[in-house]
């Protein structure tokens, strides 16, 4: 039994006990010194002409990888242990107890939408590979004799993103801003809500739906292009992560997810500032309305500033001003991964080895049928906090490089020659403001 | 073009890294503590008042050392329960008029300690 056990308790503010220290001001202060000298460092000695092409990036991968990675067996492998691990937490879902100890709420919060970071960056688009809904929706295809893939309309281009990103609003609003998040009832209606979308949606619109729509394919996907990963016409191919990175395709949406997804994780850190902790308690209503204008505009603050710097440069008829914010969004996302990284690094370590003991009693009977529950969590990590803290600020450090380095490959592909210095400084400022202001909440939070 | 381009680029650098210290520096000032814990020796002292439903202190931030004590006075017009979100979780079941507890923390981190019913954060506890 996981230490949490203790009376069960039902925690007003999600999953956990204690959270991470306040980084120091000193490395957050060298954080930001150094993502301003990374940033002009790259403006002046940048290549001047564009090195990434989609179509041509990568070395092929060896011939027995490619037939191992791309064969029927692995696939079926894959699905099949993603169904079982599904349908084993669903068990503990609708059958195990309301309390901390349920493995379902470890499962969903931290190893289903924190590890999914990791699993990508590392396997490549890992969720799309073993998506249950996915799974569940080749199976109906199979028994309806639809063609794999095809749904009864082709899905609207110009949706691209824009479902995904309302799933994802969806999921952080439930995780950080509903006061029930951590009950058993509301997290199994979401899930259900969620899983009766998606297998609508795919039989509506195919699996393509499931691309553009799932909040965790699409999620998982786009930080599996910071892999080494990549397919072109097909062929499997290992890319450095930044050729990669580049390979994302600009939807309609994109901007929106992006900003979801950062404006989300930065209001995870604000909301426990003290600070805001004494406003929100300080007023006479619950905080759920404050919270969730606040999460607004986190989401909506970090679309907007993005769709601005990116918009204020100069162009020539070949590029549509209105199509740049979502060119540049994939620049983004390795600063998203580096803060994600910071965030939850703790958190991910720390209650994913407890969720693992935890999934060994499903049903909270005192079972062991993984063998892992009488494991105990290594706390090493919160005894060492200036080695997080460090971590921390080497991984937004390290993600701004690579936001920085794609922002100006993209700026040099796209921007017409005398534009392109002063082009991409609007974002460029924009980018280390994302930087500061992530190292400021961590620093403030 | 990019000589000229950076030199144009120095006042802006200027003005954000000026800004950038400039936020650093404010941050020197600490969340004002309406109620200032007592360091005698070993131990930490705060007092807890609940009257009406409402709590004071209101999500104040404490510094507490690990494995350092903390004494809390706790006054109450009704009993109550506070939860210590430390890993794993405490517990400081409170009557109603004014009662100590002890609790410590054996691991640096942010423990919020939080009544619940009303839901309501008491106090962050910054444990180094």
């Amino acid at each position: 039994m996981g230490p949490l056990s203790v009376g069960g308790s039902i925690s007003a503010h999600g999953l956990g006990g204690a959270k991470d220290l306040p980084i120091p001001a000193e490395l957050a202060i060298a954080g930001a010194v150094a993502a301003l000298v990374i940033s002009f460092t790259v403006l002046a000695l940048a290549w001047r002409e564009p090195r990434y092409d989609a179509a041509t990036s990568g070395r092929p991968a060896p011939a027995w990888l490619d037939r191992l990675v791309s064969s029927r067996v692995l696939a079926v492998v894959a699905r099949v242990l993603g169904m079982a691990f599904f349908l084993y937490v669903a068990a503990a879902a609708v059958a195990g107890k309301d309390s901390l100890i349920n493995p379902f709420l470890g499962t969903f919060y931290v190893l289903l939408w924190v590890g999914l970071v990791p699993a990508s960056l590392l396997l490549g688009p890992f969720f799309k590979a073993v998506s249950p809904v996915r799974t569940i929706s080749m199976l109906f295809a199979k028994i309806s004799g639809v063609p794999e893939g095809e749904g009864l309309y082709a899905y609207p281009a110009r949706l691209g993103y824009w479902p995904a990103a309302a799933g994802l609003f969806a999921f952080v609003w439930l995780e950080l801003v509903y006061p029930h998040s951590t009950d058993l009832g509301p997290v199994r209606l979401w899930t259900a809500a969620y899983l009766g979308i998606m297998l609508i949606g795919s039989a509506v619109w195919g699996t393509t739906f499931l691309a553009r729509a799932d909040p965790f394919e699409v999620y998982s996907s786009l930080v599996a292009k910071l892999s080494i990963w990549g397919r072109r016409q097909g062929v499997l191919v290992l890319r450095s992560p930044l050729a990669n990175l580049d390979t994302v395709v600009p939807r309609p949406g994109l901007v929106a997810v992006v900003g979801v997804l950062f404006g989300s994780t930065a209001f995870d850190s604000f909301r426990e500032s003290s600070a805001w902790l004494r406003l929100v308690q300080s007023m006479s209503m619950s905080r759920v309305l404050p919270d969730t204008l606040a999460l607004i505009t986190f989401s909506l603050g970090v679309a907007l500033v993005l769709t601005v710097a990116t918009m204020a440069t100069g162009v020539t008829s070949d590029t549509l001003r209105r199509a740049l914010p979502d060119l540049f969004a994939h620049a983004v996302v390795p600063i998203i991964v580096g803060y994600i990284a910071a965030h939850y690094l703790t958190y991910l370590v720390e209650y994913g080895q407890q969720t693992l003991i935890q999934l060994s009693d499903p049903l909270s009977r005192g079972d062991d049928y993984l063998g892992t529950a009488d494991l105990q969590v290594n706390y090493w990590l919160s005894m060492h906090p200036t080695f997080v803290a460090v971590a921390k600020v080497l991984a937004v450090a390290l993600g701004h490089v690579l936001g920085v380095v794609a922002a100006h490959d993209r700026a040099v592909k796209l921007l017409p020659p005398r534009h392109q210095l002063t082009g991409q400084l609007p974002l460029l400022v924009a980018m280390v403001g994302f930087t500061v202001g992530g190292l400021y909440l961590l620093f403030a939070a | 073009m990019s000589g000229r381009g950076l030199a144009r680029l120095v006042p802006l650098a200027l003005v954000v890294a000026v800004s950038l210290t400039a936020c650093g520096g404010g941050d020197d000032a600490d969340p004002p503590a309406s109620t200032q814990p007592a360091t005698e020796g070993d131990s930490v002292a705060l007092t807890v008042t609940r009257e009406g439903g409402e709590f004071t202190p209101n999500g104040e931030r404490v510094e507490l050392g690990v494995d350092q004590t903390l004494v809390l006075t706790v006054t109450a017009d009704e009993a109550g329960d506070l939860h210590v979100h430390s890993t794993p979780e405490q517990e400081i079941a409170y009557e109603e008029g004014t009662s100590e507890h002890e609790i410590t923390i054996d691991r640096p981190g942010v423990v919020e300690v939080e009544s619940h019913e009303p839901d309501v954060v008491v106090l962050q506890l910054e444990v180094r």
